[in-house]
């Protein structure tokens, strides 16, 4: 097992969650933005509540450039690409700095399109950047518990993402027998047998309405 | 006046030369788009807030002759080796003040000076194991160095990517010019680390993600195989220092090289109320158990007072005449010299000892009036604090300006590295100034930086 002390593990985790957090958003933003062109503009409010943000948007224009760009605003998306660099930066040494590239190019493009008036297109490559940081972080890594922490901050982060879009069952459990593999090798302190509940819930055909969010919930205290 | 290779290329060298420029400006966006892919950056702070930016670069290289780099690699090795060996004396014996060399007072009154350092001896006797050296060329072609900077100085990472991106871009250049390899630095480095290690793994020390130098720190890190840490990731016990690892487990420390200032460095024996220190680290370095790179102390060489007896330094420890040239420096605290200032206040460039990063320095030419007499006032009243040298007219390099060459003040930080025996990295941080006219090159103050390519024939 490699070296590396808790604040670098920290910094591991969350640019797990960050680069996830950015990546599964904008996919979320993409689908509701569609929605909104020509059937219900003010669907981003379900979107907003959904996520558990607040909604601080007056109207769908105000939502998509401020839920987008506004570094002031805590769930922009911008502020958590700014969140994965702050994170990935400390790991230069683990990661590599070709892997860090993809996170600096993306936000570098990511800060290029603010003024886009077509931000659909103009992110676009901001996801193509982060898939190339996965792969990157695959090839690179000096150190396999290091890629182990980062992915299961990836997939904890989609996994509650998940919940919380209402993303089918089986979508869900594939994501969680990815984290059941992950999550023993990482060194972290979790609770096992709070993975097997949120693995049996998901398997469980006569599961209760409002599973998701109980899931989500509980998905929040797996790691001590 | 020594005669240097620079002037006398023969048409067929120059003509490579200028083939070589015109490639390499050619493919300049290319090589911008790759320092912003790898966050080429420095940090500021402006009105309190830390903006990082990307650290200017520009395409044409400053280019040293090989017969050139074989003088300065001469001196600048006499010279590190002078200094390491006052560092050395200061802190023990001090027999270069029983006998007259350099005055007492103006030793333990410099700010560099650390009494907690008295009577340390680092491991394998090197204080500076990373100096660096700034000179000028003038237009004449002398070289004189301005500045020791034996500290923590920084710059080396950035001609260091530079060089690896700039030959992804333009290999061609690389194949046709004999340019001198300058990758590697970290090799160096490394070896340095390795030579003084005392037992344990190599960290660099950093302050954290918002300092100025960040980007140099993680850099050297990554390409060193040391592991990077943030100050309370170590902790001193037993009078060694070991790097905390997130399973509760401890690893020791070897050597480590800090990029934090002295008064930082420990709060036990330093500033008190430093957040960013280790407690016990001197304990540690005291006992003999742990490598400090660069030794704590260091400033007392590179006061920039101190800078004046170099030379001295030179012939006392090694019995052998300078290589290199101080810039013309007067020191007002001798009467001599003071009324020399005063009398040719206009002439003369004013530099306060306490500064660096270029702040501090006073060009009399460009004091007016009451500015100018208040300015000599001081001078008069606390001439310790200030060094006086002539105005070097360095040499001009040029650099692009929105698509056009234009010639601009240009000074290099030479690297020097002492381990096992003292070495010259054959490159260096050419940084200049971005304002015509202007002599201030410092990144702090708006400058950018070249490559530094030193020829192998």
């Amino acid at each position: 097992m490699g070296t590396f002390s808790l604040e670098k593990r920290d910094a591991m985790y969350w640019l797990g969650r960050y680069t996830e957090r950015v990546y599964t958003t904008l996919k979320a933003f993409y689908d509701y933005y569609d929605k909104m062109i020509d059937r219900d503009p003010n669907i981003y409010i379900k979107l907003c509540d959904r996520l558990d943000i607040p909604n601080i948007y007056d109207n769908p224009n105000e939502f998509i450039h401020n839920f987008l760009f506004d570094q002031s605003n805590p769930d922009s998306v911008y502020l958590s690409l700014n969140r994965a660099m702050d994170n990935g930066i400390m790991l230069r040494n683990e990661i590599t700095s070709e892997t860090l590239a993809y996170i600096q190019m993306a936000l570098d493009l990511y800060g290029a399109s603010t003024s886009s008036d077509v931000p659909t297109m103009a992110l676009l490559p901001v996801q193509d950047y982060l898939l190339a940081f996965w792969g990157s972080l695959d090839d690179n890594a000096r150190d396999q518990r290091c890629r182990d922490i980062i992915k299961c901050g990836k997939y904890i982060e989609r996994l509650d993402l998940y919940y919380r879009l209402y993303y089918p069952a089986d979508k869900i459990e594939k994501e969680l027998c990815k984290l059941i593999n992950r999550l023993p090798r990482t060194g972290m302190p979790y609770q096992p047998e709070l993975m097997d509940e949120l693995v049996s819930v998901c398997r469980d055909p006569n599961r209760q309405k409002g599973w998701r969010m109980q899931c989500a919930h509980k998905l929040y205290h797996l790691i001590g | 006046m020594v005669t240097f290779a620079f002037f006398i290329f023969s048409n067929e060298k120059e003509k490579g030369r200028i083939m070589a420029m015109k490639q390499i400006i050619a493919h300049s966006d290319s090589i911008n788009m790759l320092l912003a892919r790898y966050g080429v950056k420095f940090g500021i702070y402006k009105h309190g807030q830390f903006i990082e930016q990307l650290f200017p670069f520009d395409p044409i290289p400053r280019i040293i002759p090989a017969e050139d780099f074989n003088y300065l690699e001469r001196g600048l090795i006499q010279r590190v080796n002078a200094l390491n060996r006052f560092l050395a004396d200061i802190y023990s014996s001090k027999n270069i003040i029983k006998d007259g060399i350099i005055p007492e007072d103006f030793v333990f009154s410099s700010s560099g000076y650390l009494p907690e350092c008295e009577g340390i001896m680092p491991p394998a006797g090197i204080f500076s194991h990373i100096s660096g050296i700034d000179l000028v060329q003038a237009k004449d072609g002398t070289w004189y160095v301005l500045e020791d900077n034996l500290r923590i100085p920084s710059g080396a990472s950035y001609p260091l990517i530079a060089r690896d991106l700039t030959r992804r871009a333009d290999p061609q250049v690389f194949n046709e010019y004999p340019v001198i390899d300058n990758r590697d630095y970290a090799d160096i480095l490394k070896e340095t680390m390795d030579h003084v290690n005392l037992g344990g793994i190599n960290v660099i020390l950093t302050p954290g993600r918002y300092n100025s130098a960040f980007f140099e720190h993680s850099y050297l890190a990554e390409k060193t195989g040391s592991v990077l840490a943030m100050p309370n990731e170590l902790f001193v016990q037993d009078c060694k220092l070991y790097y905390r690892d997130d399973q509760g487990s401890k690893q020791r420390v070897g050597a480590l090289y800090r990029r934090l200032s002295d008064e930082f460095l420990d709060p036990c024996t330093f500033r008190p109320d430093s957040l960013i220190g280790v407690p016990n680290l001197m304990a540690a370095y005291r006992a003999g158990n742990v490598a400090i790179i660069n030794t704590p102390g260091n400033g007392v060489a590179d006061d920039k007072g101190i800078y004046y007896f170099v030379p001295k330094m030179i012939q006392y420890y090694l019995n052998e005449e300078p290589i290199l040239k101080n810039a013309p420096t007067y020191l007002p605290i001798y009467e001599e010299d003071r009324n020399y200032v005063l009398d040719n206040f206009d002439n003369l460039v004013i530099k306060d000892v306490a500064e660096a990063g270029g702040y501090g320095v006073v060009f009399g030419s460009k004091l007016e009036g009451a500015e100018k007499e208040r300015f000599r006032e001081l001078v008069k009243n606390e001439p310790r604090r200030f060094i006086a040298q002539e105005v070097i007219d360095f040499l001009d390099l040029d650099i692009m300006d929105e698509g056009k060459q234009v010639p601009r003040k240009a000074d290099l930080r030479a690297f020097v590295l002492s381990g096992e025996t003292t070495r010259v990295w054959a490159s260096g941080l050419t940084r200049f100034s971005r304002v015509a006219d202007s002599f201030i090159v410092n990144s702090s103050q708006g400058g950018g930086f070249k490559d530094t390519w030193v020829l192998s024939r």
